[in-house]
């Protein structure tokens, strides 16, 4: 294990435009599984899974613009078990026929109740590629494939998705080939909150949508950062990943930027119109994108295990996560930040799941070139439990 | 579950001629055939029993898919290496066993059948699904921005295929090479791919840490595109479209670092050529320094006096001039072009505001207004 010095800490300045206020929106005083109707789910694709109340899954499906819950049935709450899936790509890509290089895995997700592992997947690389979802029972590793022309489902438009619906006709005669892809969702207090990047501009597009759903999203807040300690700062960073988490007692969000490091936003402040502040906590390295976040505790101290696109399987001390607060003024320097070491023997990790307070999950597969963009596999990807580090 | 209960139905219909058969000896194992119709596989020549085997027809048949050609002898293969068979369900149809894959069949796939009945010799059969269409036809139509010179802070690439494209491989046929023809590392921001909805146009950002003025990487490594510098952006032809086939011939975008842009576009400074009424010429506008494509074909918008005036646009002049066609004639009268304030140049600055801001006090400006608005006159 390789030690990562100290780094700097800034700030963040963030001005939210319209971002949908949060839990006080939330106002769910029946099951949300009576609001989801029978019918074809109507995915367009499957990318970035969450799991919510109740056994429901949230699937993010960016050329659709929409995200669509769907009921899992999947209630019976059990202690997670060892999952140890080898080829799990060969394996599902038999079952569904097609060649396994044409099968691709877009997300892991454990069902926070159950302990069953949930993969969001592709059946085919083009625009047309069948989106699939499917289930890998705990401890025995068996793979179902779930129905999706006929579920327990909601979905909601994301509002300024693009008009990538057939034969829609926008004023102006021109068609629109913008897509925001959803990076990453999570479920909490009473909302799925959304981050995406978009093909062509470069903004921020966090959304906070209550569940159970409303018939369209609203748009996106703008997300600005200041670095104080070049007296600068930049706007519209898109966020990559986040997680919740609470420091003293309060929701966060601590957020991975595309460009930038790691921030802490206070969950409470993200309401329409608010300027809200938070803190840059460490810069985990250029050229490099975190994928993942999985908090959790061990031996009495705080850890979040981050998952990077070019910089391996890092694990964050998360302790002292209170002691960044947030920079207001360009005159506040703060050069002191969170400490974080590289866990070396794990390569070659494409995704990181949270299963309990022993054991993560990973799905690991090699990459056949350089790690930048979305690099492909050779070889077998395998889905496997291994203990925290 | 659905499976299951067609087969009941079938079962039940069929129980009186199965149990005939069954008490005249059953099948002869010399006339078992499987038949594949292009969606289904059916067992000939062998009459089901009333009810499934214990542990179900997936016991006794049995179909294996895998790419054409990957595997040995007929079911040698896909069975022994421990990967399942296809999804899908069973049926009695008109006294044949039935199974129908759960997905349709795909290109270029070999399906290895397994037909083991009870206490009668082993049935192998191969069957192939539609051939793969690799004939290269797909090409890079174009690379944004199109200069040959490129400002140094240049925020995103993007390339426009004639057809739409596989996901997830662009990291292995995407090249930057130097003006020594190495490649380059780090030029790009890793990560998702971002396409169009189509899968026609791909986004590349240039490292944003490595453009942003004041960040690490940005002393240590200077902009992913150096003044004076040449660089060759090379898109490898081995790289696969939809269907599987790669691209027609492979396509190169040589540029030279240019100076960074360090000014927000500003409308004022555009200039607007109004066309003549009566005729289809288009609306004009010049902009002073290179605009993103992608935004400039739905960021500037035409309103008349009876709304949104639809019509075609054309980019040119290395993405400074923006012509506007409308469908229907110009008619006299007063116009205003709506420019959206997240329009971009090149350099990922939007209308009056820096990528990379350097001045405190701005984060406190609160934009109101989402547009601009700019006013010509048709006579």
């Amino acid at each position: 294990m390789r030690r990562v010095s100290l780094l700097r800490a800034t700030g963040v300045f963030i001005g939210a435009a319209a971002l949908v206020a949060g839990a006080a929106d939330a106002r769910i005083s029946t099951s949300p599984l009576a609001t989801l109707a029978n019918g074809n789910a109507h995915l367009l694709s499957a990318g970035p899974l969450a799991f919510g109340p109740d056994g429901i899954l949230f699937v993010g499906d960016s050329i659709g613009g929409q995200v669509v819950a769907i009921d899992t049935h999947d209630r019976q709450a059990a202690r997670a078990a060892r999952v140890d899936v080898q080829d799990i790509n060969a394996k599902i890509a038999a079952m569904v026929g097609i060649a396994p290089d044409q099968l691709v895995i877009n997300d892991v997700k454990v069902n926070p109740v159950s302990k069953n592992v949930y993969l969001s997947v592709s059946r085919g690389r083009g625009p047309d590629a069948m989106p699939l979802i499917v289930r890998v029972e705990r401890g025995s590793g068996q793979l179902s494939v779930l129905p999706l022309d006929n579920v327990a489902h909601a979905s909601v438009q994301l509002s300024d998705a693009p008009a990538a619906a057939p034969g829609a006709d926008p004023p102006n005669g021109r068609p629109s080939s913008r897509m925001m892809t959803i990076t990453d969702m999570v479920y909490m207090n009473g909302n799925l909150m959304v981050a995406g990047l978009s093909n062509e501009e470069w903004s921020s597009a966090l959304r906070s949508i209550p569940f159970p759903f409303q018939r369209t999203a609203a748009e996106g807040t703008t997300i600005q950062i200041w670095h104080s300690s070049h007296g600068r700062y930049e706007t519209q960073a898109p966020i990559r990943t986040f997680v919740p988490y609470d420091i003293d007692g309060r929701n966060y969000v601590l957020a991975a930027y595309t460009c930038t490091p790691l921030v802490k936003i206070p969950f409470s402040e993200l309401h329409p119109g608010a300027q809200v502040h938070g803190a840059e906590i460490a810069d985990l390295g250029a050229g490099n994108q975190p994928l993942d976040m999985v908090p959790y505790r061990q031996n009495g101290h705080s850890y979040i295990l981050i998952n990077n696109t070019s910089r391996g399987v890092m694990k964050l001390q998360a302790d002292d996560l209170g002691a960044y607060k947030p920079i207001t003024a360009p005159t506040i320097t703060n050069v002191a930040g969170v400490p974080y070491q590289t866990i070396s023997d794990l390569k070659d990790v494409r995704h990181l799941a949270a299963l309990d307070s022993s054991d993560v999950l990973i799905l690991t597969g090699k990459s056949s070139g350089p790690p930048w963009l979305a690099n492909p596999v050779v070889g077998p990807v395998n889905l496997q439990t291994i203990p925290l580090p | 579950m659905r499976s299951s209960q067609i087969v009941s139905a079938a079962a039940i219909i069929l129980v009186s001629g199965v149990l005939a058969a069954a008490a005249s000896g059953a099948s002869a194992p010399a006339a078992v055939g499987i038949r594949f119709t292009g969606r289904s596989f059916a067992v000939s020549g062998w009459t089901p029993p009333a009810s499934a085997p214990r542990g179900g027809w997936p016991t006794i048949f049995a179909v294996y898919a895998s790419p054409a050609g990957a595997s040995g002898p007929a079911g040698a293969t896909a069975g022994a290496a421990g990967l399942p068979p296809l999804l899908g369900s069973y049926a009695i149809e008109h006294g044949t066993l039935v199974f129908q894959p759960r997905f349709p069949p795909a290109a270029g796939l070999q399906y290895d059948v397994v037909f083991a009945p009870p206490g009668a010799p082993v049935v192998r059969r191969t069957f192939y699904g539609p051939p793969r269409d690799v004939t290269p036809s797909t090409r890079v139509l174009h690379i944004y921005p199109s200069a040959a010179v490129l400002p140094s802070n240049t925020l995103r690439l993007y390339i426009y295929f004639s057809a739409p494209m596989s996901r997830g491989e662009a990291a292995a046929y995407v090249h930057v090479l130097d003006g020594h023809g190495r490649a380059l590392q780090g030029v790009f921001l890793p990560g998702e791919e971002l396409w169009d909805p189509r899968f026609e146009q791909l986004t590349l950002t240039f490292d944003p840490g490595r453009i942003k003025r004041g960040l690490t990487s940005n002393e240590r490594m200077g902009p992913p595109i150096a003044p004076g510098a040449r660089y060759t952006l090379l898109i490898d032809s081995a790289w696969q479209d939809a269907r599987g086939a790669p691209l027609a011939e492979a396509a190169r975008k040589e540029y030279r670092g240019g100076q960074a842009l360090r000014a927000p576009p500003d409308p004022r400074q555009w200039q607007v050529a109004a066309p003549a009424a009566g005729a289809g010429t288009p609306l004009t506008i010049d902009f002073p320094t290179p605009m993103n494509y992608p935004l400039l074909q739905r960021m500037l918008n035409v309103v008349g006096a009876h709304g949104t005036v639809a019509g075609s646009v054309s980019v040119g002049r290395d993405e400074t001039r923006w012509r506007f066609t409308p469908q229907r004639p110009w008619r006299a009268g007063r116009y205003r072009i709506i420019v959206d304030r997240g329009l971009e140049d090149v350099a990922g600055n939007h209308i009056d505001e820096l990528f990379d801001i350097d001045e405190f006090h701005r984060v406190t400006e609160h934009i109101v207004t989402r547009t601009i608005s700019l006013p010509f006159t048709v006579h």
